[in-house]
């Protein structure tokens, strides 16, 4: 509670590093996570640092390692990730890694090289065999028709005229055979034509196994083409045009037994290449399972390397240029690590001179440090989503741990559904270890981050449902309602009873639809049900002006408690950072305002649930008249709650009115008063004034420490510089925006707690309509097939309530609690303008290999 | 089109808009620049690259690095950029993109054809293409032997087609045909462009024919300049020039007239626009060359563009910006690797 309350109290310090050991030190710093560096190189630019080499020399085997991991995924072996992660690698070791990862790389790139020249020339054969078999169609036909070219062509075949023409004018005829892509070919065609003005003809066949293609890897469609022409120009045309489209030429074969031959060739080349390439690949292979091994810690390993160089980039030289000069802010608990850290740092390398440290006085805002475990982290997550708070400000998830999961729960107070989501969290929270739960996505993992926030919530549910007694919109009666309703009947009464109230016989029973109990009526209501409301309300036609009455109430006495312990918690803000005068002039009129009108408000509601039975409830006052009437004296006497209720009123009223002035005027004033008055006692005062001074600016932030050294000359100097300009114009601006804010806000803010109330009924109505439309019919089918048909209603009702009802509601309930803790309660007293620690740790790196391929 | 493009113009191209914004927020910075001037060497420049939005780009590349490699890198992630924007335009901005990159096909396919005359093999040429300019047909360009030629089997189908229709000629493709056919594609191009802003109307024709304006008698001038002492007859010149800048008609007649820089300095004179431009102009040593000048001023109408909203403009001048950008950083990267050192200052400031 202690550490969660307030961020730890830090310092800066500053590290005097040897040069020669600042790598280990920092190695060893990295692996605690102790410290936030801060640059003290910022205006540098980043090729002009002093490690920039080293982090060329990381950049570069990370390259090699992505490489590597590239080459070992595509080639489908597993990658071992290992469970502890190596610190980062001693410098004598980092040639020698260097060396021996770019040998790794060279020979993995040749025999990668070799693997894929390989590769592309067995699919060129492979390509080649399909044409030959393919382009036998054509020349069959060809082949049939040569004996008849001396002869008259027969007409009706166009293109045969052509060949045989050609052919007995004695001109050369050539083939172009080869492979197409298929999404090329009508292209591919067009161009022909017009570049050769129909003086060639070209056959396709499409090939019917899909091959890969050389240059990209991808497995497409091919065609296979056969191009015949006639002379030597146009052949060079089609040549060029075929290299324009990336065909793939081959030579073609003129006669049968030319064909035969390379087939068979072919054939065995083939054969020979799949044996040279599988031991290729054997060899490839092995040389990336002995890769793999080591890649894991090799990434990790860089990586901290690289984060080591980062941070010494940061760290300035000293004038002799023998030791770094590093300032980290450091939590105030954890110096002694730190000192450790450095000690073990130096004495890894074997430095004679260790490094070592000390704190200096500084007037900067520390960054926020608020350690979280795993229970806390969720709420703290909430309110850092807010803003970081800032240094030593009250933190405000402490108190929404309780809160927030009670505010969510009064606007889902169901217990059955709230149990279910309990079930849920329970799951999570017992398997959180599993791995497959930590690496989730998206939306998985939001709730696995969330479970422990869903598992309070579902607690605070199941509660409130009890109280407000629903479970799937239904009541249960576990102790026995509290109201009778026999009692109602003239018969059990004496006369001196059914003279005085209106009782109930057989008549009226039979003729009304709707009676009233009237528990007034000795007997009928016997005493409050013990927890919650009596599920007799479950039949009540004016249930719903009931719970709205009680709900309504409710959400204003939380949300005035919420926002009153708001402004309290500003209290201790004020205390802490030594500023008392805040206390009076500004929390105190703060709280006398929202208690007067609101505090009374609850005053009233409470008195009135009190004070006025069932007997006298016909003669009580309505509450909000009585609130009105506070502001507006009507002339017309009312009969109030109690006796001398105007007089408190007037009173109370009065207070209200004087505090609001006060909220305006009196700090800006306080403070014109501080500063004028220090001018005024001049020098010989001013060792007291200045203390004051600090009292009132930000610099107290310091802590007690630097209030004591108030005295030193050289630190006076130093702070007056930082001291702002006294500027009263501004302090009175912002301190009547601030106030006029908080007026308006007291009023609307308690309007907006309404929403507690609107959330619950809307919860409650929307699970009694998925109950009246869905279950109710489901039961009311009596006969024997409706068993039958009640399994698909309730899956129905069960899909439905868990999407509608605990999803969608769940995350409206979620969002407007959120909504109420950020702007509700936060604005009382929470600035949230701080930078969160960010320490320089190795576990912040990743260590998924994912990461780096990307 | 209809006026008041505010009233529909997310509905089709806010989603590219607001993304062409947030990429013009990544150029370098004036403060960047001055961080990659004081590199030492091409790691340096690499290094302080990691910090801006450029990112690791040249992470993978093997050391040694080059300036063409980093050139490389920066075109390639460009046409990312700009593939990104193009495959998810609808009309009539996918039009937009298409015509802007008609001027990138123009060079890559004038930048085959010479060194098809030079001899050279087609891949060495291709890795010098404007990625942004690439299109199936283009390796085929050197079949052709004539204009016509060109026309008919290879660029008929693509967008450049349309802007053949001047320079249809049977004409042997030589050195100075080709820089004519060039010339004649890019006035046709320049004016369709320009007549395609023009008719779109609204608030991207107020932005964009400045800028296409300015780009047509920039070239205007350049053809001037460089047919001085060529065998480039007058009459011949003047059909080269694009029609739809401020210098339409006289000035375009006066230029056509010009026979050395002075004179083409005495037309400028004439335009309020162009007038301050060639007093910016140094003589001979020193100085900024009417080159830069030119860009410096494009640099600033390109800016300007971002003023306004709901246009295609942007899309226009983010393009220009970063080849402007990446004209920098190869000029920089040059001059640290050939150190070369005081001319480094010259860039041009975005």
């Amino acid at each position: 509670m202690g550490s969660l309350f307030r961020s730890e109290t830090m310092c800066l310090a500053q590290l005097f590093l040897q040069s020669g050991t600042a790598y280990e030190c920092l190695s060893a710093l990295g692996e605690k996570g102790l410290v936030q560096f801060r640059d003290l190189n910022q205006n540098v630019s980043s090729f002009q640092r002093k490690f920039v080499g080293e982090v060329k020399r990381c950049e570069e085997l990370e390259r090699i390692l992505a490489y590597l991991v590239q080459e070992i995924n595509r080639a489908d072996i597993p990658l071992p990730e290992g469970e502890t992660s190596p610190p980062a690698p001693p410098l004598k070791q980092v040639l020698e890694m260097q060396e021996q990862l770019q040998k790794l790389e060279v020979e993995l790139r040749e025999v990668t090289k070799n693997k894929e020249k390989l590769r592309k020339n067995l699919l060129e054969l492979i390509e080649y065999t399909h044409m030959l078999r393919v382009t036998k169609t054509f020349v069959k036909r060809n082949v049939e028709f040569e004996p008849t070219y001396e002869e008259f062509p027969p007409l009706e075949n166009d293109s045969l005229l052509d060949y045989s023409c050609m052919q007995r004018l004695g001109a050369k005829l050539g083939f172009v055979s080869g492979l197409i892509n298929q999404g090329k070919v009508e292209a591919f065609e067009k161009m022909l034509w017009r570049v050769c003005k129909g003086y060639t003809i070209v056959t396709y066949a499409e090939l019917d196994e899909p091959l890969e293609d050389p240059e990209t890897g991808e497995v497409i469609k091919w065609y296979v083409f056969l191009i015949s022409f006639w002379g030597e120009q146009i052949g060079h045309k089609v040549k060029k045009i075929c290299d324009c489209y990336h065909c793939h030429v081959y030579p073609y074969p003129n006669t049968a037994e030319e064909r035969k031959e390379i087939q068979e060739g072919l054939n065995t080349r083939i054969q020979d290449l799949y044996t040279v390439l599988h031991k290729t690949e054997d060899y490839l292979r092995q040389v990336l399972c002995k890769a793999a091994e080591s890649v894991y810690s090799h990434v990790i390993q860089v990586k901290k390397m690289k984060a080591i160089y980062h941070m010494l980039n940061m760290c300035s030289f000293d004038v002799t240029n023998k030791c770094l000069i590093a300032e980290v802010w450091c939590p105030e608990a954890n110096l002694h690590d730190l000192r450790r850290a450095l000690e073990d740092g130096s004495r890894e390398s074997g430095a004679t001179i260790p490094s070592f440290m000390n704190t200096i006085p500084t007037k900067e805002t520390p960054p926020t440090l608020i350690r979280t475990n795993k229970f806390t982290e969720g709420f703290q997550n909430i309110v850092d989503a807010y803003g970081v708070g800032s240094y030593r400000e009250v933190n405000p998830a402490v108190f929404t741990i309780v809160t927030f999961p009670f505010l969510f729960a009064v606007m889902f107070g169901d217990f059955g559904h709230g149990f279910v989501m309990f079930l849920f969290a329970l799951l999570l929270v017992l398997n959180e270890n599993h791995p497959r739960l930590k690496q989730s996505q998206e939306i998985m993992r939001m709730f696995f981050n969330g479970r422990y926030i869903l598992l309070l919530m579902g607690l605070f549910s199941v509660y409130t449902g009890l109280i407000y007694n629903d479970c799937f919109s239904k009541s249960v009666n576990l102790f026995g309602s509290g109201w009778n309703v026999s009692a109602m009947y003239s018969s059990s009464h004496g006369p001196a009873e059914r003279r005085r109230t209106v009782l109930w016989n057989d008549s009226v029973v039979r003729r009304s639809r709707v009676l009233q109990l009237d528990p007034s009526v000795p007997g009928v209501f016997q005493g409050p049900y013990p927890l919650g409301i009596d599920p007799i309300w479950n039949l009540a036609t004016n249930r719903l002006t009931f719970l709205n009455s009680f709900k309504m109430k409710m959400s204003v006495i939380l949300g005035i408690i919420h926002m009153t312990f708001g402004v309290i918690l500003g209290i201790f803000n004020h205390l802490h950072f030594r500023k008392k005068f805040n206390i009076y002039l500004v929390s105190v009129p703060e709280l006398l305002f929202m208690l007067c009108i609101f505090g009374y408000l609850i005053f009233m509601i409470v008195y009135k649930w009190l004070v006025y039975s069932a007997e006298t409830s016909r003669v009580a006052p309505s509450i909000l008249i009585e609130f009105i009437n506070m502001f507006l004296f009507p002339a017309s006497e009312t009969n109030g709650l109690y006796a001398g209720q105007e007089h408190v009123q007037r009173l109370l009223l009065a207070v209200t009115a004087l505090s609001v002035p006060v909220l305006f005027l009196g700090k800006p004033l306080f403070l014109l008063w501080l500063h004028n008055g220090r001018s005024c006692f001049g020098v010989s005062r001013s060792g007291y004034t200045l203390i004051r001074k600090d009292s009132e600016e930000e610099v107290s932030l310091l802590g007690s420490q630097d209030i004591e050294e108030g005295n030193n000359q050289m630190e006076d100097g130093c702070r007056e510089m930082t001291c702002e300009e006294f500027n009263f114009g501004e302090i009175l601006m912002t301190q009547v925006i601030h106030s006029i804010e908080y007026c308006l806000g007291c009023i609307s803010n308690t309007a907006s707690y309404l929403r507690l109330w609107a959330l619950s009924l809307a919860h409650a109505q929307l699970s009694d309509v998925l109950w009246t439309m869905l279950v109710r019919v489901g039961l009311r089918v009596d006969t024997t097939y409706g068993v039958l048909l009640l399994l698909p209603v309730i899956a129905l009702f069960a899909v439905l309530t868990i999407f509608i009802l605990l999803i969608m509601e769940g995350l409206s309930a979620f969002l407007h609690a959120i909504r109420l803790h950020w702007v509700e309660f936060q604005n009382k007293f929470y600035v949230g303008a701080g930078t969160k620690f960010v320490p320089f740790s190795f576990r912040l790196l990743s260590s998924k290999f994912s990461d780096d391929v990307a | 089109m209809l006026e008041g493009a505010e009233f529909y113009f997310n509905v089709d191209h806010g989603y590219l808009e607001g993304l062409v914004r947030g990429c013009k927020a990544s150029l370098l910075t004036q403060q960047d620049y001055i961080n990659l001037v004081q590199c030492e060497t091409l790691e340096d420049v690499k290094i302080h690259l990691q910090t801006t939005d450029y990112g690791n780009f040249l992470a993978n590349e093997t050391n040694p690095l080059t300036v063409s490699k980093i050139d490389m890198e920066m075109r390639k992630k460009l046409c990312r950029e700009f593939e990104y924007f193009r495959n998810h335009s609808l009309e009539p901005l996918s039009t937009f993109f298409t015509y802007m990159t008609c001027s990138y096909m123009i060079d890559n396919v004038i930048l085959l054809m010479n060194g098809a005359l030079q001899k050279k093999s087609v891949k060495e040429i291709l890795a010098k293409c404007h990625p942004l300019g690439r299109f199936t047909e283009m390796e085929a360009v050197n079949i052709a032997e004539t204009p016509s030629d060109l026309f008919n089997a290879v660029l008929v189908e693509t967008p450049l087609a349309p802007f053949f229709q001047d320079c249809m000629s049977e004409n042997t493709l030589d050195e100075l045909n080709i820089e004519l056919l060039r010339n004649k594609l890019y006035k046709s191009y320049l004016e369709a462009f320009y007549k395609f802003c023009k008719n779109h109307g609204d608030v991207t024709a107020e932005i964009m024919c400045p800028i296409l304006e300015f780009e047509a008698d920039r070239r205007a001038f350049i053809i001037t300049l460089n047919s001085f002492g060529t065998e480039l007859s007058k009459d011949d010149r003047e059909t080269l020039y694009p029609t739809c800048g401020k210098l339409y008609p006289e000035g375009l007649r006066l230029l056509a007239q010009a026979e050395d820089f002075d004179q083409m300095r005495r037309v400028a004179e004439h335009y309020g626009v162009y007038k301050p431009l060639f007093e910016a102009v140094g003589d001979g040593s020193g100085g900024k060359t009417l080159e830069d000048v030119f860009y410096e001023h494009e640099v600033q109408m390109n800016v300007l563009a971002f003023n306004r909203q709901f246009h295609y403009g942007v899309f226009y001048a983010y393009t220009k910006l970063k080849e402007q950008e990446m004209r920098n950083i190869v000029w920089i990267a040059e001059c640290i690797s050939q150190r070369h050192r005081t001319k480094i200052n010259s860039y041009i400031p975005i």
